[in-house]
Order: structure tokens, then C-alpha cells, then sequence
């Protein structure tokens, strides 16, 4: 079972992407259990977001302490301690950013992956919403999902021409993201 | 053979039986009573009849399995009244079951404890009649002051003392502040205009397919406040003709007096009808009088707007 | 236009509030009461999501309180209809002379309460204290673990409340926060299922209704016998809910395939020297822990109390009795009494048990998280008590960290 900490700032969609995500995973067989961290939403302010996906049934209720993936939608937290606090071993983090970071922030870092996502997304949806794009990244650093499963997946979430225009970015960002292993 | 004494009008109203056992839980001269038998007979033993806990309760409510009437009836709390019968008429209305809800309660639901729910269902226009009898104060636990207690009023709650001198704020205007939800129907009535208030019941019958309707009926208590048994009605009367009561109607939102009193007579009359103000100075008479009067003020005003002013 | 028109359950993930309003709408209720309350509010969102697409045909009371929902929808239980609204803490304690009313006149209300800490301090974070605060109030009281199972328990709360051996209100209850906000993999039953699952009711023999025309008195002045009459039969039907809970559970299984237990689950409890008691979301992270310490060699079991009230004495006599060590883990605080509430509960069936200790645990109070540490705690504590070690009877888990 994978554990994953969504990052963000509120209005960027950390929530959703972790729901997004959790969607994938369920509508393949298998099991995702997202929840919000609990304090109040206010747009800009930095959001948490938990995730738990994998092949058994999801029974832990308890918030993620030791992620061992960083889903990080606003490049401002890039540095953030509490970002980066309980990293597993072997983790990864998928950051929305336009350059690639060559340094390994931390020893527990096995590989990064940055991802255009504010880029991308105002030119497929016209709008910053990185979410999307983010987990056609995820998809492809991680290897646990495939980016099918993710484009279907946004179909719970999205309609019309927005849908097609997060599924552009969800397809870019796994096409596109650039993959450092440490 | 005598010739039959001719009824008064007022009986050309009382279509229905009486559906109340006779003997019944009301102190002697009690208008609630009076108020509470006239409802059916006017508008049908098919009404659910809604209660709560107060002077109605020992007649309204049932005891064990027994009941002193037959009207189909819910014993409601205070603080929910026009709550439960709104789910009752929603409940009613979805099911195609035709049917006349009459939340019936006294000031003390209306004006305190269950004003935020009639509030609430005035705003939605809930589809049922909402009966307030007003004997200004609760009268079945002790005659303790509620907010439509008048100005200067003695009550056990307000009393006369060396540091007191009865209820030291003014009441609320509750039938206006209902007008104000802009419902179909809204009026004062009193059970010395008993024709009046049948004309009233009927209009509501009608009005509340249309959504909620309020009647307010000035209900004096002889008991509590120091009246003699068979002056009850004497006293509503002298209320409507002093002003302090007055008679009106608010029909889609125009209102209009139902009963103008050309010359209206002096408070001091209504005030010595009654022990809760014998301890009145010239000063709170002069309070209360300006309160009634500022009252009638606004209402006449607003009467006098005619057609311009209809929802 | 319904929740689930088509011939086979649909898979979706969905948070425990939303399970809570498909599971009412699939339920078709006819009256609903709604005012938001954080962390209620989605549920009744999407009630009026569904009610405005038509997927939810019923009346939909928009309240100006909570007092005034119980109240709304106790009057239409008696008219005839069924009904269904939810909420939490505040909203809870404020309607809390509508549920005594709701439960004394014997309406089948269906109620979600989704826990919050209530006041006494202001707090928007989880915890059981409202549902606590409420035991008493003759309700039934089911608890839920996931999104699923508040799902399948709403549906279940109707054909208990409704059930003509029973006619009391169900209060569905599940975590803030843990539950409420989480999505996860919820199976969706198809209308016609639940149709059916819910149409033996009709084959029984109706309640009264109260409808115009008809000489009938809801709510009478109960004197000397006539009250205790009442309190007795209302007490009798509290009593035949544990039964008929788990018959009800049976046949869920039978038609939807998931079993349940009835009024407790027993996870890995059988020949458990040391056996955990809680409720709620919680009881997932039990279970996991549970799992780690088995493969250590300690055997450590937990059983999970389903149905609240009425209190499954029986079912955790049988399930604790002889065992080493029950720890109980409470989400709440029992005021003037040293352990939380189910602890205090669990300790008066103390005679029955065997004489092993009994020991009391409070922790995830305004949403301090029960983390797989604490649970190992809570584990290694009842191990060393079983060991013969001295240990206190009261932790507080989440003060002591």
C-alpha cells in the first residue's frame, strides 16, 4: 500500500486530486482512500491532502505521518519543512515546477519528478489548476497506475469541454515530466 | 306559543358540532375555552388540531388513553410547534390527504420559546393556520410575564415591589412582526367580536391553500390577571374600543381595520378592569397609553396606504 | 431518475457523507429536514442536489434549526411518512427535547449524526461526546466504521425503525472528519434491491396514522400507570432490537452479500488473551495493528460494538467473558466518572466477565489522531496487564501522547 501527502494551496484542487486518484485506483480493481486534512479551507492557503492506495482493502483511518510519495501542486512549497517532514524511505516527489531541481533534498529522496503543471494547464484549460496534470505525473514516476485509469477517472470528475481539456493535462503531464532518480 | 328568540349572527357560523366533552379543565369565564369550541364549529371536526403544553394542554391533550374531544389531535413541544405541523401538512399535502392544520398555541410558545420555528415557517409559507391565543404571560405555571406582556403589567416574574413596579419594558407587536413575513393572511381578532373572528377563521381556512396564515386572538386570562369570571368578555371589548387591542387583518398583504373605532376610549378604562395593573401611577398609565398609541399609530398608517400596498 | 436504475451495484468512490445521502435516497424517503451543520453539510447538499434533479422525490424542509428538523420530521413520521434528516453535536443537543419526543411517541425516524465534539468548548473536530451526551434518549443507536458500512446502515436503520415489533427512531452515527470528508470505495446498490430488501414492511401490520377525520390523540398527559405502561413497552422494544438488528443483518447479507454481525463485529477476538473494544473508523486501525501484533506472537483480538443502544450486554458477555485483559478504548469522556462511558458500561457487566482486568482507554478527542502508535500502546499496556504488571485503570491516551 502506498501513502501519499497532497500538497497545496487552497482552489488548486489538492483534494480532488487525491480523490481523483483514489477513483483510479478503485475503478481498476483495487483500493483508494482519500480524506482532506482537517482544519479551514481559505483560497491560497496551503492545503493537505492524504491518500492510500493499493490492492487490499484500506482499514487505517489515521492521517499520514510517513508519505511515501509527495504530491506538491504549488512550486512556492518547494522547500516547505512541512512538505518534506516523514518522508519514507524510497519516497518520491512529483513537483509542479517549471525547472528541474538536480539536488536530492533529503536522503530518503530515491526520485523526484517536476512537471510544467501551472504551464500546461493555463494552455489546455486556461486556467492555473494543476491537478490534472500533476497525476499524469504522478503516473509516470510512480509506475503504480497507469495514465488510462487516470484520463477515466476524471470522467467522475469532470464534464464537456473541461473534462477533455484535464484529460490534455493529465496525458502532458505524464508525457512530459521529467524524471530524476536519486 | 312564544316566538323564538332570534340567534345573534354569530351562530350562523357554528356549522359544526362541538366535538369537546362538556366540563372540561378551564377555570370559570376562561375565553380559551370559548375560543377553543368556536374553532371546530366553525371550521370542521376534520382539522388536526396541534397543542402544547399550557392552559390548552388538560383539555387538548389526552390523558392515558382518554381524550375530552374528538378532533384529531398531536401534542406538540413548545419550542417546535409550527415545526410539527409542518410536517404534518407537508406529510399530508405530498400523500393528496386533504386537510386543515390548525397549530393552536398561547403567547408563550408564539412570542418566546417557539418563535424561531414560527418564524420559520411563516418565511417558507408553510400550508396551515397558526393560532396564537394571547393572555399576555404563562398563565398555566403561575402567571409569569412572556413578551407579550404589556408595559407596567404586575406578574410573578414582573411583580410590584419596593424596587419594582411590575413589567419594566414594552411588549411585542406579534401579530405585525407576522404580517412582516409577508404570508397570505395575517389578523388580530378577540372574543367579544365573535363574528369577526369567524369571518377571520374562514378567510384562513381558505388563505392557507395559498401558504401561512396567522391569527392572533386577544384571550384574557381572569384568573391571572385579577377579573372577575363573567367580565372576560367584557374586558376584550374594552380593549378593542380603547385601542389597545385593535382589529385588524392584513388579507394578501393589504390591511385593513375590521372594526374602526371612531372615538376610542380612554386606557384608564381598560386599566381598572383589571387587578395586574392596580398598582398603575398616573406615569406607567401615561407609558402604557403612548405605547398603545404608537402601536395604532403605525397601524393605522399602514391601513391608510389601501390598494398601494398588497402583496 | 433514482440513485442506481440499472440492474447491478455500481463502484464508486464516494465520501461517508455522500454514502449517507444515496443510502437515504435509495431509501425513498418522503419527508426530509435539512440544516447544515460542519461536518454534516454535504449530506444534505447533495440531498438537495438529488431533489433538485429529481432523483430524490420527497419534501425537502429547509429549517431555520435543528430543533425545528426533528420536529418537521417526527410530525410527518406520524402522519404517515417517512422521513429522514441528519446532523451533528450542536444540531444534536439543540433538537434534544424533539428526540426525546421522537423516541417517546414511538415515531421511526431515521437520523444521521455525524460525530463532532458538542459544546461545553468550541470545537470543529471529531469526537463521540454528542453521541454520548444523547444515549439516554430511548433512540437506537447504530455506529459505523467506513463509508460502506454507513451506507448499508441507514438502509438497515429503516427496516429496524419501521419494523412493527419496533417503531423507535435510528440514529446512524459516524466519525467527523474521519469518515464524513473521506472517499473511498463504496459499493451502490441498485433501487430495485433495496425496494425489495425494504418491501417486507409492507407485508406487516401498519402503524396508526395520525390523519384528519380521525378521533386520534398523538402525545397524551401520561398518568401513574398509564406513563409507566409507556416506559415499559417502549424499554420491552429496545430490548427486542438486539434481535431483530441481527436478523436484519442476516438478511442484508442474504441480498447484498456483505455480512455485518449484528450488534458486534468480532475481529480475531476468539482466542485472543487480550481483546480491544471500540467503535467508529477508529476500529480499522485496530484491526491493522491487530494484525501486526498477531504476527509478533501476541495474541490480541478486538470487538467492535455496532449497535450502541440498546447496549448488546449479551453479545459482549459472550465475546469478553473469560478473557485476560479488555481494554476499551472510548472516544469520549464519561463527566464524574474516572473512565470514558463504554468502559464505564463494559465494567457493570463485570461480574459476568470472569474476572479478568478491564482496563479504560480515551483517546482521538477534537480529532487528536488515534494513530497506529497509540494503538500499539494500548496493546503492549494490556499485555503487561495480563502479565500480572500494575497498570492504571484510566489512560488518557491522547493527553499523555
Amino acid at each position: 500500500m502506498l501513502e501519499v501527502r497532497f500538497h497545496g494551496r487552497g482552489g488548486q484542487g489538492a483534494v480532488t486530486a487525491s480523490r481523483i486518484l483514489a477513483t483510479a485506483f478503485v475503478s481498476t480493481g483495487r483500493y483508494g482512500a482519500s480524506f482532506p486534512m482537517f482544519g479551514f479551507e481559505r483560497r491560497g492557503a496551503p492545503i493537505t491532502a492524504f491518500g492510500r492506495f493499493g490492492d487490499e482493502p484500506i482499514r487505517l483511518k489515521t492521517q499520514i505521518y510517513t508519505p511515501d510519495v509527495l504530491v506538491v501542486l504549488d512550486s512556492s512549497q518547494k522547500d516547505s519543512p512541512a512538505v518534506w517532514n516523514g518522508l519514507n524511505r524510497d519516497g518520491a516527489l512529483v513537483l509542479n515546477s517549471r525547472q528541474v531541481i538536480k539536488e536530492q533534498k533529503t536522503k530518503n529522496l530515491k526520485k523526484a519528478c517536476y512537471i510544467n503543471a501551472m504551464g500546461i494547464s493555463m494552455e489546455e484549460i486556461g486556467m492555473d489548476m494543476p491537478n490534472s496534470c500533476i497525476l499524469g505525473a504522478f503516473a509516470a514516476v510512480t509506475g503504480v497506475i497507469g495514465i488510462d485509469a487516470i484520463i477515466a477517472a476524471l470522467a467522475d470528475y469532470f464534464q464537456g469541454k473541461k473534462l477533455d481539456a484535464n484529460v490534455k493535462c493529465a496525458k502532458r503531464g505524464y508525457d512530459e515530466a521529467e524524471i530524476i532518480e536519486f | 306559543m312564544a316566538k323564538a328568540k332570534k340567534l345573534p349572527k354569530v351562530f350562523d357560523y357554528k356549522k359544526h358540532e362541538d366535538p369537546f366533552a362538556k366540563g372540561v379543565a378551564f377555570c370559570a369565564g376562561c375565553p380559551l375555552e370559548l375560543l377553543l369550541r368556536f374553532i371546530p364549529q366553525v371550521l370542521g371536526n376534520d382539522i388536526v388540531i396541534t397543542g402544547t403544553p399550557s392552559c390548552s394542554a388538560p383539555v387538548l391533550l389526552g390523558q392515558n388513553i382518554g381524550s375530552w374531544h374528538k378532533l384529531a389531535y398531536y401534542g406538540t413541544l413548545m419550542t417546535g410547534a409550527a415545526a410539527n405541523a409542518t410536517g404534518l401538512v407537508r406529510y399530508y399535502n405530498r400523500a393528496g390527504i386533504e386537510n386543515t392544520v390548525v397549530c393552536f398555541n398561547g403567547d408563550g410558545t408564539a412570542a418566546d420559546i417557539g418563535f424561531g420555528n414560527l418564524s420559520g415557517a411563516a418565511e417558507r409559507n408553510e400550508k396551515f393556520i397558526y393560532i396564537c391565543y394571547d393572555n399576555e404571560g404563562y398563565m398555566n405555571t403561575g402567571i409569569q410575564k412572556s413578551s407579550t406582556t404589556p408595559y407596567g403589567a404586575k406578574t410573578s416574574t414582573t411583580p410590584v415591589g419596593k424596587e419594582t413596579s411590575g413589567k419594566s419594558n414594552r411588549s411585542k407587536n406579534l401579530p405585525l412582526l407576522m404580517a412582516m413575513h409577508k404570508i397570505p393572511y395575517c389578523a388580530t381578532a378577540t372574543m367579544s367580536h365573535m363574528e369577526d373572528l369567524a369571518k377571520k377563521l374562514l378567510k384562513a381556512k381558505e388563505l392557507k391553500n395559498e401558504g401561512f396564515c396567522y391569527l392572533h386572538v386577544f384571550c384574557p386570562c381572569p384568573t391571572g390577571w385579577g377579573v372577575a369570571a363573567d367580565m372576560s368578555i367584557e374586558l376584550c371589548r374594552t380593549a378593542v374600543k380603547t385601542n389597545y387591542f385593535p382589529l385588524w387583518e392584513a388579507y394578501k398583504g393589504n390591511f385593513c381595520l375590521t372594526n374602526e373605532v371612531k372615538k376610542p376610549k380612554p386606557l384608564a378604562d381598560y386599566i381598572k378592569m383589571t387587578k395586574k395593573f392596580a398598582h398603575f401611577s398616573e406615569k406607567d398609565l401615561d407609558m402604557l397609553q403612548r405605547d398603545v398609541d404608537y402601536s395604532y399609530a403605525l397601524l393605522s398608517h399602514i391601513t391608510g396606504l389601501g390598494k398601494e400596498c398588497a402583496l | 431518475m433514482s440513485i442506481n436504475p440499472t440492474e447491478s451495484a455500481q463502484v464508486k468512490v464516494i465520501t461517508g457523507n455522500a454514502a449517507a445521502a444515496i443510502g437515504a435516497t435509495l431509501c425513498r424517503p418522503d419527508v426530509v429536514a435539512a440544516y447544515p451543520i460542519t461536518p454534516q453539510t454535504e449530506i444534505i447538499e447533495k440531498l438537495s442536489e438529488f431533489h433538485a434533479q429529481g432523483i430524490l422525490d420527497a419534501e425537502m424542509i429547509t429549517v431555520e434549526g435543528e430543533n425545528s428538523a426533528m420536529n418537521a420530521v417526527t410530525a410527518a413520521s406520524v402522519a404517515g411518512g417517512r422521513v429522514f434528516t441528519a446532523t451533528s453535536s450542536w444540531g444534536l443537543v439543540f433538537m434534544y427535547d424533539a428526540i426525546l419526543a421522537a423516541a417517546g411517541t414511538r415515531a421511526p425516524v431515521v437520523m444521521v449524526n455525524v460525530n463532532r465534539e458538542p459544546p461545553g468548548i468550541m470545537a470543529v473536530s471529531s469526537g463521540q461526546q454528542d453521541m454520548i451526551c444523547t444515549r439516554d434518549s430511548g433512540w437506537i443507536f447504530i455506529v459505523a466504521e467506513d463509508s460502506q458500512e454507513i451506507l448499508d446502515m441507514v438502509i438497515m436503520a429503516y427496516r429496524l425503525a419501521e419494523d412493527h415489533d419496533i417503531q423507535l427512531p435510528v440514529m446512524v452515527h459516524y466519525d467527523g472528519f474521519y469518515l464524513s470528508y473521506m472517499a473511498e470505495r463504496v459499493e451502490i446498490p441498485t433501487d430495485r434491491d433495496v425496494d425489495e430488501y425494504l418491501s417486507v414492511l409492507k407485508g406487516q401490520p401498519q402503524r396508526p396514522r395520525l390523519i384528519p377525520g380521525k378521533s386520534l390523540g398523538v402525545v397524551t398527559h401520561g398518568i401513574l400507570e398509564g406513563y409507566v405502561e409507556l416506559r415499559y413497552k417502549h424499554c420491552m422494544a429496545l430490548q427486542r432490537a438486539k434481535q431483530k438488528f441481527d436478523q436484519i443483518n442476516m438478511d442484508f447479507n442474504r441480498r447484498f452479500g456483505r455480512a455485518y454481525d449484528g450488534q458486534v463485529e468480532t475481529y480475531r477476538s476468539d482466542d485472543a488473551d487480550i481483546v480491544l473494544v471500540g467503535s467508529g473508523s477508529m476500529c480499522g486501525t485496530v484491526k491493522t495493528v491487530i494484525d501486526q501484533k498477531r504476527e509478533e506472537g501476541i495474541k490480541a483480538g478486538l470487538v467492535r460494538l455496532r449497535m450502541y443502544r440498546p447496549f448488546p450486554e449479551e453479545r459482549l458477555i459472550e465475546t469478553l467473558k473469560g478473557k485476560k485483559v479488555v481494554g476499551v478504548i472510548d472516544r469520549s469522556l464519561c463527566f464524574g466518572f474516572k473512565g470514558g462511558p463504554m468502559y464505564t458500561e463494559i465494567k457493570s457487566l463485570s461480574s459476568e466477565l470472569g474476572g479478568g482486568r478491564l482496563l479504560s482507554f480515551i483517546d482521538g478527542l477534537a480529532n487528536t489522531d488515534i494513530t497506529t502508535a497509540h494503538i500499539e500502546k494500548i496493546i503492549d499496556a494490556c499485555l503487561s496487564a495480563s502479565n500480572g504488571a500494575s497498570c492504571n485503570d484510566v489512560t488518557w491516551v491522547c493527553y499523555e501522547g
